[in-house]
């Protein structure tokens, strides 16, 4: 039976009522803020199970006023001294920090705490997820494929690093913001990746981890001072890989080859999204990596068919990624694309210049493609012993599904 | 009809760490159970009980707070419904949320005194 909540209205609330109750604490008392938070949701879940209120986000957020209340209360007793401020004076601003635009701020102050150059890249993502998307442990380490422990190490190391390095609930300073943007893009984009491509065989964890990414950067995109070509192309990036999620896996839960997925499965809304974005991108005089693998991603969705697809132009814009950063990933997909153009000898000397130690949990990938450049050149006993090592590679289900079929494909 | 109380024992959110996601997927799952009972009117009460345990115990009328009740035997709710008989309400229970969270439901009879 239908129930009137929106989708994800607890896991998007959590955020929000940490980072108001943050900014009115600070950051020195996120551990008591967050279990508050999660207080009022437990609540929530078993006050609603017979009548959900008329208007369930002014409930929480009464809920949250009235907690933060109660731990002003109790911080203040245990230092033992009198309120400084008083409870109708604090309470009017507790008000205030509930306003919409007040909300979106304290949030993005959360994002930039989260992307601070203090704590390490792996600990950004794992207290992102927490404390500004709402996610549990167990779902972080689910999501990164971590174990649950090593998880909650990585979330202690960054709250003990916010406590020692004295960091503040601010925005980075004007001087600052450039390259403190360029690590929360970086976040961001870590964010969407491990929902887009992880080896995750949770469906809805990957859907939520792209949808997160997509929130965020449209949280940054509605202030002034942190828009820039680099952000708009980021964007319209996501955008674009969103908007074939869906048709990437088939009803039955298989994975499903660019080549015969259900192009009119896309979602044309988030394509024009994308398109507009990828127009404001070019306005600006910034350049990065998002520009052009926003480029590659919009020439796919620009084919109606897969045998319509410009390999070419595609080819092309690897060709300028490459030569704008560096990346064995690049070389890999370069690669896959040169199979498209039968042009074999690139594909060879592309995937020969790759250090597969680069690639990580993604090797398979790498291996994967070899085999595809053996079933090309017709050597199909190369090609089933390096679907051999693909298959050692990935523990992820439906990955291996997709790869067995083509092993017996080729067996037959 | 007879008046039973289901005993819901078990699964305490908090003890198990759910995340706001996993919360509000309960939380319609509960709602859609009492959606349904309401429909065909067999509700009579039912509450939730807030995980906090005062006991008091023992001819000298023991007070022990917060005893160390481990998650999976604290009482987290109940309902009282009408039906036929117990079997009624094992079908009824079928619907009850968090079998997967290692919740169980105990089905009582209430009982009527002779006039």
């Amino acid at each position: 039976m239908e129930h009137k909540i929106v989708d994800h209205l607890f896991r998007h609330h959590y955020g929000k009522m940490v980072a108001i109750l943050t900014r009115f604490f600070g950051l020195s008392y996120i551990e008591t803020i967050e279990d508050a938070v999660q207080d009022t949701f437990i609540k929530a879940s078993s006050q609603w199970r017979n009548k959900i209120p008329d208007n369930p986000e002014a409930w929480l957020n009464r809920v949250a006023k009235n907690r933060t209340i109660d731990i002003l209360r109790s911080i203040q007793a245990e230092k033992n001294r009198n309120l400084t401020i008083s409870t109708g004076a604090s309470s009017l601003q507790i008000d205030e920090l509930f306003l919409d635009h007040e909300v979106a701020d304290s949030q993005l102050r959360m994002i930039f705490v989260a992307c601070h150059p203090n704590l390490h890249p792996n600990e950004q993502i794992a207290f992102a997820l927490k404390t500004i998307s709402g996610f549990s442990t167990k779902e972080i380490a689910s999501a990164l494929l971590t174990k649950e422990d090593t998880i909650v190490k990585r979330l202690t190391r960054a709250k003990k690093s916010i406590g020692e390095n004295n960091i503040q609930f601010k925005y980075p300073n004007p001087e600052a913001v450039h390259d403190r943007m360029i690590q929360v893009m970086e976040v961001i984009y870590l964010t969407f990746n491990e929902g887009f491509h992880s080896t995750n065989q949770d469906r809805l964890i990957k859907e939520d981890l792209c949808g997160e990414a997509i929130r965020l950067c449209q949280l940054l995109l509605k202030k002034e001072q942190f828009r820039s070509g680099s952000l708009y192309a980021l964007f319209a990036l996501l955008c674009f890989h969103t908007a074939r999620l869906e048709s990437k896996i088939s009803t039955d839960n298989q994975i499903v080859n660019l080549k015969d997925q259900n192009r009119t499965k896309w979602y044309f809304s988030l394509i024009k999204m994308g398109n507009s974005a990828m127009q404001k991108a070019v306005e600006y005089e910034d350049t990065s990596v998002y520009h052009y693998e926003a480029a590659i991603a919009s020439e796919h969705l620009n084919a109606k068919t897969f045998e319509e697809t410009n390999w070419k132009k595609i080819s092309y814009w690897y060709e300028q990624l490459y030569a704008f950063e560096p990346n064995s990933f690049t070389l890999l997909n370069h690669a896959t694309v040169c199979i498209q153009l039968s042009d074999f000898e690139k594909t060879l000397r592309l995937l020969n210049s790759i250090d597969v130690s680069d690639l990580g949990q993604r090797a398979y990938l790498y291996y994967g493609c070899y085999a595809e450049y053996y079933v090309q050149i017709g050597e199909k006993e190369l090609a089933i012993s390096f679907l051999d090592k693909a298959l050692m590679k990935t523990t992820n289900r439906l990955e291996r599904e997709f790869m067995i079929r083509k092993r017996e494909g080729l067996l037959g | 009809m007879k008046d039973f109380m289901m005993i819901f024992i078990g699964a305490d959110y908090q003890e198990l760490g759910l995340s706001p996601e996993q919360l509000q997927e309960r939380m319609g799952k509960w709602f859609a159970w009492n959606e349904k009972m309401m429909s065909q009117g067999i509700v009579k009460s039912g509450d939730a009980l807030v995980p906090h345990v005062k006991r008091v115990s023992g001819p000298k009328r023991t007070v022990t707070d917060a005893p160390l009740i481990e998650g999976k035997e604290l009482i987290g709710g109940y309902y009282i419904v009408q039906a036929e008989n117990a079997d009624a309400v094992v079908k009824i229970a079928e619907d009850y949320p968090d079998y997967d969270l290692d919740g169980t439901v105990e089905i009582r009879e209430v009982m009527v005194f002779e006039q």
